[in-house]
């Protein structure tokens, strides 16, 4: 089995407060994983770990080792900005650079490559293959120079995804991407995960059961800053092996 | 807010405000000294070319007053952009801001003729009494450490509004568009150049104007303040003068103590 993103003993504080205790998890890569569990407990945090976003909050401690893609992303040679390029996020309100679709596509090649080191037939080139990998193209293309934070929030969202794809990203984060997306909207993102999964390894965050049920290979249930139990996502709904995990996911279902 | 936080937070302006009565007192004292306090213009303030003089100092306090609102600019991005929180050296900087920023500019430039009338006084005084009367008509020459405290005072009046309105215009830049464009592997200098600042401008500018016209202001206040005091009858001048200002301080000392106290200057990123 082929793992994108491996931890161990991973513990993180922010100021004194423990928010992950302990945990070892091992990501599969190339499929979709599902982390759920009450409010509060630590799947943001868990999440933001895997590309070092957590380190811009301020007060946070972590100790134990991370690794991605094979390589620990501790290690005093990490470039944090080849690090997010391999390791995309989506949020959850839709984020878009308040420039236009054009340019908030072309942002992320813009920040990491030399400037103007691409032509116009390269760019628009680019543009397009990203916009069609997440079916926007033909609702976009002639309105590639509209404000992106104009657009309805599902086409944001998926403009949000479709940014990450020039990076040729590994492994896409995604913390509850759906959630301010009506039944339409997140239908039509799932698809777009299910269809996107065979390139990239997804790990998201839900607090929608029904999702990670329909969505997810794998799926991994937090509680308290502890990871309870991974297992294969049917089985961890119909068989729990952790009474916190029975409960959990029967007060939504029973 | 938590005791032990509370208690520092007064413990810390309480100094600011004992250092500003003692500066009030230092300000008397030289006042007391001067001519004007004997109900007479003095002479050497009068007919010695101090007007002159004041507006030579001006014209380099005002471009002063100009580059110190540039560093009061690089300050707000250092402390707003590179510490976090809570590290003292911000939380210092910013209590002092809001405490200087609550003074309003008039106040700051009475305080400037409190100094320009007290330190011209002493100084003619010393020079009466090392050289007799013979120099009394001698023109008003510069005295450096005059220079020094109007532009120390133009300092006060200004740096503190230009970190205070930057760092408003900067976090008027919100969260997602900083989140993403971190998580996209941009480092913190692509953030603010091609991001925060190019969005935070505008008002950083207007911040900009703000402390200047400030600094204007004490200036006018100046010169006015001057010209007023030769063309009328000046008996308790400085005894009035120095008790409405030192109530004006002391009254603004206390409001902004006050919304130190239940405002906390500092807010978590969230
Ligand atoms: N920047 C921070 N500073 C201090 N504490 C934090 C910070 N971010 C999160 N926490 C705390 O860490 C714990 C875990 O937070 P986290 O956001 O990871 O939970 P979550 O499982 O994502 O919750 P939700 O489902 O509500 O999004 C919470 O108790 C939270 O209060
Ligand atoms: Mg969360």
């Amino acid at each position: 089995m082929n793992y994108s993103i491996e931890a161990e003993n991973l513990n993180l504080w922010y100021g004194d407060f423990q928010a992950l205790i302990d945990v070892n998890v091992k990501i599969p890569g190339g499929q979709i994983t599902s982390l759920i569990g009450p409010s509060g407990c630590g799947k943001s945090t868990l999440l933001r770990c895997f590309n070092r976003v957590n380190e811009r909050y301020g007060n946070v401690t972590t100790k134990g080792k991370i690794e991605v893609l094979g390589k620990n992303i501790y290690d005093a040679d990490v470039s944090l900005p080849e690090l997010r390029k391999a390791v995309g996020m989506v949020f959850q309100r839709p984020n878009p650079l308040p420039i236009s679709v054009y340019e908030n596509i072309l942002f992320g090649l813009r920040i990491h490559s030399p400037i103007r080191s691409m032509t116009r037939t390269e760019s628009d080139q680019i543009v397009e293959e990203a916009l069609t990998s997440v079916f926007l193209w033909e609702d976009l293309k002639d309105n590639l120079k509209v404000r992106a934070t104009s657009l309805q929030l599902e086409q944001q969202q998926k403009l949000c995804i479709a940014r990450l794809l020039p990076l040729k990203p590994k492994i896409i984060l995604m913390d509850e991407p759906c959630s301010a997306l009506d039944a339409k909207g997140t239908g039509a993102v799932e698809e777009l995960m299910e269809i996107l999964a065979g390139t990239y390894t997804f790990l998201i965050v839900t607090h929608n059961m029904a999702q990670a049920r329909r969505v997810s290979k794998e799926c991994i249930f937090m509680f308290l800053g502890e990871l309870i139990e991974h297992r294969e996502t049917q089985a961890l709904f119909e068989d729990p092996q952790h009474e916190k995990t029975e409960d959990y996911v029967q007060m939504r279902y029973g | 807010m938590t005791r032990p936080k509370l208690r520092k937070k007064i413990i810390l302006l309480s100094i600011t405000v004992i250092i500003e009565i003692v500066a009030l007192i230092f300000f008397w004292n030289a006042l007391k000294k001067t001519d004007v306090t004997n109900g007479q213009a003095s002479p050497a303030l009068g007919t010695s070319g101090g007007l002159p003089n004041l507006l030579g100092d001006l014209n380099l306090i005002l471009p002063i007053s100009f580059l110190v609102i540039l560093l009061g600019i690089a300050c707000a991005f250092y402390v707003e952009e590179w510490l976090s929180a809570t590290n003292w050296v911000r939380r210092f900087i910013e209590s002092q801001v809001a405490f200087l920023t609550g003074i309003p500019s008039l106040l700051y430039g009475l305080l400037a003729v409190a100094v320009f009338f007290g330190y011209a006084g002493v100084f003619k005084a010393t020079l009466q009494n090392a050289e007799g009367s013979a120099l009394a008509g001698t023109p008003f020459q510069r005295n450096t450490a005059l220079f020094y405290t109007e532009t120390l005072i133009f300092i006060l009046t200004v740096m503190p509004v230009a970190i205070k309105t930057t760092q408003t215009a900067l976090r008027s830049v919100e969260t997602p568009i900083r989140e993403s464009a971190y998580a996209l592997g941009a480092t913190q200098w692509q953030v603010l150049t091609k991001q925060v600042v190019p969005r935070a401008f505008p008002r950083m500018l207007a911040g900009g104007c703000r402390a200047m016209a400030r600094a204007f202001a004490a200036a006018a206040l100046l010169v006015g303040i001057y010209a007023w005091s030769h063309t009328m009858e000046l008996r308790g001048f400085p005894d009035r003068f120095m008790l409405f200002l030192g109530g004006a301080l002391l009254l603004s000392n206390a409001s902004s103590f006050l919304t130190e106290i239940y405002v906390p200057a500092s807010t978590q990123h969230n």
